[in-house]
């Protein structure tokens, strides 16, 4: 198991999607904060309460990202065929699966550090150069470790939506609707937005969310965050059962 | 296949197989919706043999060799190695070294990249990539990307993969699809480097001249159904054939049918004759005053038994006896179904 590990993690590291991918979840992170900084700044010079939990999470919509990098982790497999000399140095596909998830279980922890730490100096910059001040409590750790924990997860779904999807580029514009479209539209539709708490973004809104959601209608409602990690951690186990039991038992021809 | 076997021959238990790098296919079947790729196939490929693997496209070569590697799941029937079916093999890379395809490679890597992977999988030390890549002749390509690789570099890699745990079996996917006369040499020369090792290697190829010099055995697939197995002077037992020229063959056709002898008129006037020694024939020509321009021993000729194995081609027509008409159908059609 330690060498497949390796041999994944040398995968990932043997081409530049990751450090390019690592360099749009900082963005992205820095980009977030610098939204929320905006907010709170804002908010302190008008005498209201400064939201610092919203402020250090702000980098949780970044799972995206690592949703994406998981989604290629086997799908590029297929796309390039090295999925051929792959089972045949692991012929057990499980086994291949699950070397596969701690790799990117991996990569999700450090991106996940990388772009809290971006955010956080980024945060920390932005009060101060304004002269706001800092203050981490109001559940701020707490709310640092789900950010944390959210977006391994969804590096782990991502792999899984690739073991089910196949084709890279079905994955991929499957994965950007879900998020840019579908995810809003499963919590705008009435009736059907009332399970969207069951749904991975509504499980990770439920997970991470602090206080009342703001932009949801009366209908919506989220499950509490222990809840919400439990239907997170069931997709995510759903979604690597599901491919390894539906694609990757299929003939590689 | 310790003789010639036909589609009917006893299957091997694979149970009882050690590690000795047997490679054993028992009533293998695939069926594809309608289509039987494979068909009820059977055949032993014995330790430290090369064994040519032959078919026209789509007879189900490759289909087969992917159920052996357990990339493919059989309808019906088991391959394996050692006794074991591939998947279950504790060390695969370091039992079988397989190459299916000149093109899996992650066209952003390294040759050298390529291998490591491998290497760390199969936990063998990354040095032996190089290693390797220096024995397929690779090494000075081993930091270019695969993606600017030729097609006799790609095989090649490939190739080079199958060498990484220094396997006993070796499975062989068209490996010399797409190489230039350069490269088929290099190969012939990889492919006796191999035999002279003792590997068992398992060889499908359409290069049949380079697979009868360097193959103990061959086994000829057709629409999916063995049609011959055997080793090479299994299969070329009988198969010499005499050509005959002259301006005038029609005494000599007649003595040949009364002497029980088969053959065939080709297109230009030449007669081939099956047999396996000239004086007889000298004999009859000489004997009914017949002009001879040649007369000469064709030897066995695996490209010759192929083609007629699987398209079941006759030469020209047949002037054979009524005695040798049954022999002339089992050769022509490739075997009882």
């Amino acid at each position: 198991m330690i060498g497949l590990l390796k041999s994944e993690v040398l995968k990932i590291r043997s081409t530049q999607v990751w450090i390019w991918m690592l360099a749009l979840a900082v963005a992205l992170s820095t980009l977030f904060t610098i939204g929320a900084s905006v907010d709170a700044v804002s908010d302190y010079r008008h005498g209201r309460d400064v939201d610092y939990y919203s402020l250090f999470t702000a980098s949780t919509q970044v799972f995206f990202a690592l949703m994406v990098l998981g989604v290629l982790g086997l799908t590029t497999e297929f796309r390039h065929k090295t999925i051929t000399p792959t089972l045949l140095a692991t012929p057990n596909r499980w086994q291949l699966l699950g070397g596969k998830a701690a790799a990117y279980g991996i990569f999700s922890i450090i991106y996940s550090i990388v772009c809290l730490v971006a955010s956080f100096a980024t945060a920390i910059i932005w009060l101060t150069a304004t002269n706001v001040p800092l203050h981490f409590g109001d559940g701020v750790p707490g709310g640092v470790v789900k950010v944390f924990v959210t977006q391994v997860l969804f590096g782990i779904f991502g792999l899984g939506l690739g073991a089910l999807i196949r084709n890279q580029a079905a994955a991929m514009v499957f994965s950007i609707v879900y998020l840019a479209v579908l995810n809003f539209l499963l919590a705008g539709i009435p009736w059907v937005r009332k399970f969207w708490m069951f749904e991975p973004g509504g499980a990770a809104q439920g997970f991470v969310s602090h206080g009342t959601i703001t932009g949801l209608s009366d209908d919506t409602h989220l499950l509490n965050p222990t809840q919400s990690l439990g239907v997170l951690i069931f997709w995510c186990v759903l979604l690597l059962v599901l491919g390894g039991w539906l694609s990757l038992r299929r003939d590689i021809s | 296949m310790s003789s010639t076997e036909q589609p009917t021959h006893t299957a091997n238990h694979a149970g009882t197989a050690t590690g000795d790098g047997r490679i054993v296919i028992e009533h293998l079947t695939k069926v594809f919706g309608t289509q039987r790729a494979v068909d009820d196939l059977s055949f032993t490929v014995e330790p430290g043999s090369v064994t040519g693997f032959l078919g026209p496209n789509g007879a189900g070569k490759t289909t087969t060799l992917r159920m052996l590697l357990g990339l493919v799941a059989p309808t019906s029937g088991i391959a394996t190695v050692n006794g074991v079916r591939y998947a279950q093999l504790r060390r695969p890379i370091q039992t079988v070294g397989a190459a299916l395809e000149a093109s899996s490679f992650h066209p952003a890597h390294t040759g050298l990249q390529h291998l490591r992977i491998y290497c760390a999988a199969a936990g063998l030390p990354s040095s032996r990539a190089s290693e390797v890549l220096d024995l397929v002749g690779l090494s000075n390509a081993g930091k270019k990307k695969t993606k600017g690789y030729s097609m006799g570099m790609r095989q090649r890699l490939g190739l080079a993969a199958t060498l990484l745990g220094d396997p006993k079996v070796l499975i062989l996917d068209e490996p010399a699809n797409g190489l230039d006369p350069e490269g088929i040499r290099w190969l012939r020369g990889f492919f006796r480097h191999l035999a002279s090792e003792g590997r068992t290697v398992l060889v499908s190829s359409h290069q049949l001249a380079e697979v009868q010099a360097v193959a103990d055995r061959a086994v000829i697939l057709n629409q999916g159904r063995l049609v011959r197995a055997g080793t090479i002077e299994e299969l070329s037992a009988g198969t010499s054939t005499a050509v005959v020229r002259g301006p005038d063959l029609r005494p000599l056709q007649q003595a040949l049918a009364s002497a029980g002898m088969q053959g065939t008129t080709e297109t230009d006037g030449s007669l081939r004759v099956r047999a396996d020694e000239l004086t007889q024939i000298g004999h009859l020509a000489f004997a009914n005053n017949v002009e001879l321009h040649e007369l000469s021993l064709e030897e066995f000729d695996l490209e010759q038994l192929f083609f007629t194995l699987t398209e079941g081609a006759h030469r020209g027509a047949s002037f054979e006896s009524p005695e040798t008409a049954q022999y002339g159908a089992i050769q022509t059609q490739g075997g009882p179904r």
